[in-house]
């Protein structure tokens, strides 16, 4: 196992020393609350202390973040029925846990808090704390502000056929999503948290019977070691527990479609929601799942079948069109068809490069293209698109620079890459390009076959959380197949989905 | 963290690697002279000369920029003592690097193929450059100089031309490798085919293959005739759509009296035997046909006609192939039919006694041939195209 080099970073110690321990008691003074309060929030604008008198005669104080507040459940769910109700029968204040437990006419459902730290913890999460005086006890109560977006189609992952819901940034809600579509107790969420700052929920998602409970318990013990100050993103996790993390292949899948986790979770997978990220990752994962569309399983299957070979077929070229150009274009001239050779000769006549630079010049330029597409406003996004295909593709050819066959094979590598569903994949598969095209300049064919041999090598290695990654296939199991090199048709698929299982 | 520094390390020895190796065949497109063709001669002096036709990439049109007056090919020839020689000279005329693995057409100057093959032989099996699925080709009353010359209008490249009419399955072919088997078989003959210049000195000008070259060890021992070709193709080529035509009738007024077929199918079997130690065989050519043209008053529709006619064909193929058994058993002297392969085959133990003697007792040998052929189709019509006036 990976040694975690992170318990030791002085870094995060340093952080944790300036969050304020105040190991103490609650007092049944509310004046000491207040004063404890103020010294761990000095300099909190946004924090509200109110005094009131609760019941019609209880001397109160309430405490909360204003930004964080519901302000509409906070007038109707607890103010009201806090100032409304009548006096309880009994003024023992030891006994209001009782009567707001039970006797408290709000959707709002009261926790009992016993210690300043705790206190400081809700209250930054969110949470209103009512201190009540003569009781030692807090009470915590859920308003917060449920900060929505509305559901919309990921933009990641179209389908044409399928649900256009996408997960969002709130926890309750992606959970909601995924409860919609399984029914079932046996569906199960643990929330653990990370991060000593952001102190992000991390909910692990899974069905009990049929994701493997090793697993489970594998995937919690690596999320609570982890150490870190803030998790932003699912990405942080990602690469925080996974096996291989100087593997360029993703061994989780993240996904913003409900539908596609569902789809996991009935066949034994594990999801990981992060509050604050619409990504979910999924996991264990194989190498074939970064091949798949949750659009598979709504099509029909022989179209999903092509498809499959399709995105396989172009993700081979993705990675290797420009090292086969380069290799045999250099090195292996006698295996061009002659008149394709004198084709290309003659387009090569004029170029001042070698062809290994033009390609390299055009694959840099390509995936700069690429990245400037996705960081730019929009409207500007298509200037870029305008200025790639006409100063790239059409000046440089006939100013002589690049010769015309360059930009084709680049053109359909770059096509082919947009194949891959996976981004993830995607992108493991654009850096493990340069290096082979490197390979191939260099040793023509075979180094491009010895570089294609250290590829299969390093991924029949990988495991996503002991599943190996390029299970079905090595090693050999029939049943798996069917999913991976075909998309069986649902009858024969059955089977298939009840062997994966645990 | 350790497997990551060890992966560097492995990294770091394959740059090493890289680095150090003194080989480096890379070689770009526009560093190659792609020979198309090439040809030897042996000049009035006893010379060696070598010639290549070398595709001009600027010449070829493409989308960007039309070649249009631009040369397609050039013609480069260098001569020496042996081909090497010869070779090394040519490379000191060009600023690129001499690169056969284009080469569709090698051709033999006719002087040349008199004098021997031997240094040609010796060159190709050894060079690793060498692509044995080139066509090889004896020039007719020319030299490969000439022919490698002659302009072909049809295509962009000459020698490209000449490959595509080899590559057609009208035309007798020969491969390399093919050609190369025959000379080291002790029960073969070497046969290629002929090539020669058409309306040469008019601006028609442009090359035919219609002929063989027949050889008889290394050394060239004649050409077939034009009318053999079919014959040939029938026999040792590849024995598609065959067309013949024959006098069926003696010739009148209204009519030629031909009536011209097209094979559909075609074989041919050899049997041999020994009789009191001397080699006999017996050669059947079976065809199935099709009548193409009928220039005479049968109508083929009647049976006995029809008999009649098959009967005709047989006779009269029969008898020109006994010709050019002749012409090339007996004249020519050369087994390109590999009947001498058959008798290995057929009677092993035998052939190991005479394998040796094979050249001399293959001339005479007695060969007897037979033709089966069937009339199968006789095309839209039966009958005549137009009404009997």
């Amino acid at each position: 196992m990976r040694v975690n080099k992170r318990a030791t970073d002085p870094f995060a110690k340093k952080i944790r020393a300036l969050e304020p321990e105040v190991n103490i008691p609650i007092s049944e003074q509310i004046m000491e609350n207040k004063k404890g309060i103020a010294q761990v929030f000095a300099n909190c604008s946004d924090l509200v202390v109110r005094e009131l008198l609760i019941f019609g005669s209880m001397p109160a104080m309430v405490v909360y973040l204003d930004v964080l507040i519901d302000k509409q459940l906070w007038d109707d769910g607890f103010l009201e029925p806090l100032m409304q109700e009548a006096a309880p029968p009994i003024s023992d204040p030891s006994r209001l846990e009782e009567q707001l437990k039970f006797g408290f006419s709000s959707i709002v459902q009261p926790a009992v808090v016993k210690n300043m730290t705790e206190t400081a913890r809700r209250i930054v999460s969110g949470e209103t704390i009512l201190f009540i005086e003569g009781s030692a006890q807090a009470f915590a109560f859920s308003l917060k502000d449920k900060l929505n977006r509305a559901l919309d189609e990921p933009s990641t992952e179209a389908v044409i056929r399928g649900p256009r819901y996408g997960f969002i940034e709130k926890m309750s809600i992606n959970l909601a999503l995924i409860r919609h579509r399984l029914r079932t107790p046996r569906l199960k969420t643990e929330t653990l948290s990370a991060g000593s700052l952001s102190r992000t929920d991390i909910t692990i998602v899974y069905i009990e019977g049929i994701a493997d409970k090793s697993v489970v318990e594998e995937l919690k013990r690596r999320i609570a070691g982890i150490d870190m100050d803030s998790i932003l993103e699912s990405g942080y996790i990602e690469e925080l527990i996974s096996d291989h993390p100087y593997s360029p292949f993703p061994v989780m899948q993240a996904t913003q479609r409900p539908d596609m986790t569902t789809g996991s979770l009935i066949e034994g997978k594990i999801a990981v929601i992060t509050d604050g990220s619409p990504m979910v990752l999924i996991l264990p994962v194989t190498f074939w799942f970064g091949f798949q569309s949750a659009e598979d399983y709504y099509m029909k299957f022989m179209f999903a079948t092509m498809l499959r070979w399709l995105r396989y077929l172009f993700a081979f070229f993705a990675m290797a069109l420009p090292s086969i150009f380069i290799a045999v274009t250099t090195f292996h001239q006698e295996m061009i068809p002659t008149s394709l050779t004198l084709s290309l000769a003659a387009a090569r006549e004029v170029v001042p490069f070698p062809a290994i630079v033009e390609a390299l010049i055009m694959e840099t330029t390509f995936e700069a293209l690429r990245e400037a597409g996705i960081r730019l406003p929009r409207p500007v996004g298509q200037t870029i698109s305008i200025v790639g295909a006409l100063v790239i593709g059409q000046a440089a050819v006939q100013a002589g620079i690049i010769s015309a066959t360059i930009i084709i094979v680049v053109s359909i590598t770059g096509i082919s890459s947009f194949l891959i569903p996976n981004p993830g994949m995607s992108q493991a598969i654009s850096i493990i390009r340069f290096p082979l095209m490197l390979l191939a300049a260099t040793f023509g064919l075979y180094g491009l076959g010895i570089g294609l041999l250290v590829i299969l090598v390093h991924l029949v290695n990988l495991r996503s959380f002991g599943v190996p990654y390029m299970s079905p296939l090595a090693p050999l199991t029939f049943n798996g197949l069917a999913d991976t090199l075909l998309r069986a048709p649902w009858q024969a698929l059955k089977k298939r989905h009840k062997h994966t299982r645990h | 963290m350790s497997r990551f520094i060890r992966t560097c390390r492995y990294m770091l020895l394959l740059i090493i690697l890289c680095m150090t190796t003194g080989c480096w065949d890379r070689r770009e497109m526009d560093d190659l002279a792609l020979i198309m063709g090439s040809g030897i001669d042996l000049t009035d002096s006893g010379l060696v000369e070598v010639s290549y036709q070398i595709a001009l990439p600027t010449g070829i049109p493409s989308a960007v920029k039309s070649g249009g007056s631009q040369k397609q090919v050039v013609v480069i020839s260098a001569k020496g003592n042996d081909l090497q020689e010869a070779l090394g000279k040519v490379q000191q005329q060009m600023s690129r690097y001499v690169y056969f693995g284009h080469r569709e057409v090698f051709l033999i100057g006719e002087s040349y193929a008199r004098h021997g093959l031997n240094q040609v032989q010796d060159l190709f099996t050894r060079f690793p450059e060498t692509r044995y699925n080139s066509y090889v080709l004896t020039a007719y009353g020319a030299t490969a100089k000439e022919i490698l010359s002659a302009p072909y209008p049809m295509e962009l490249i000459p020698a490209l031309a000449i490959s595509k009419i080899q590559s057609s399955r009208q035309s007798f072919s020969v491969k390399f490798d093919e050609f190369l088997k025959a000379f080291s078989s002790p029960g073969t003959s070497p046969v290629t085919a002929a090539i020669r210049i058409i309306h040469k000195g008019t601006d028609k000008e442009s090359v035919a293959i219609d002929r063989t070259a027949v050889y008889l060890g290394n050394k060239l021992s004649g050409f077939t005739e034009p009318s053999e070709l079919d014959l040939l193709r029938w026999w040792i080529g590849d024995p598609y759509r065959l067309g013949f035509t024959i006098q069926a009738e003696p010739e009148e007024k209204d009519y030629k009296g031909t009536i011209s077929v097209k094979s559909s199918e075609s074989r041919v079997h050899v049997h041999t035997k020994i009789l009191d130690d001397h080699p006999e065989a017996k050669v059947i050519f079976h065809t199935v046909v099709k009548v193409v043209s009928n220039n005479t008053r049968l109508n083929l529709d009647n049976e006995k006609n029809r008999k009649n006619v098959e009967q005709q064909f047989s006779r009269q193929l029969q008898s020109r192939i006994e010709g050019l058994l002749t012409h090339v058993q007996k004249e020519m002297r050369s087994d390109i039919f590999g009947m001498g392969e058959e008798i290995h085959i057929e009677h092993p133990y035998f052939w190991k006694k005479i394998q040796d003697s094979w050249s001399e007792i293959f001339p005479a040998m007695p060969v007897q041939v037979e033709v089966e052929l069937q009339i199968e189709q006789l095309g839209k019509t039966h009958g005549r195209a137009y009404p009997k006036k």
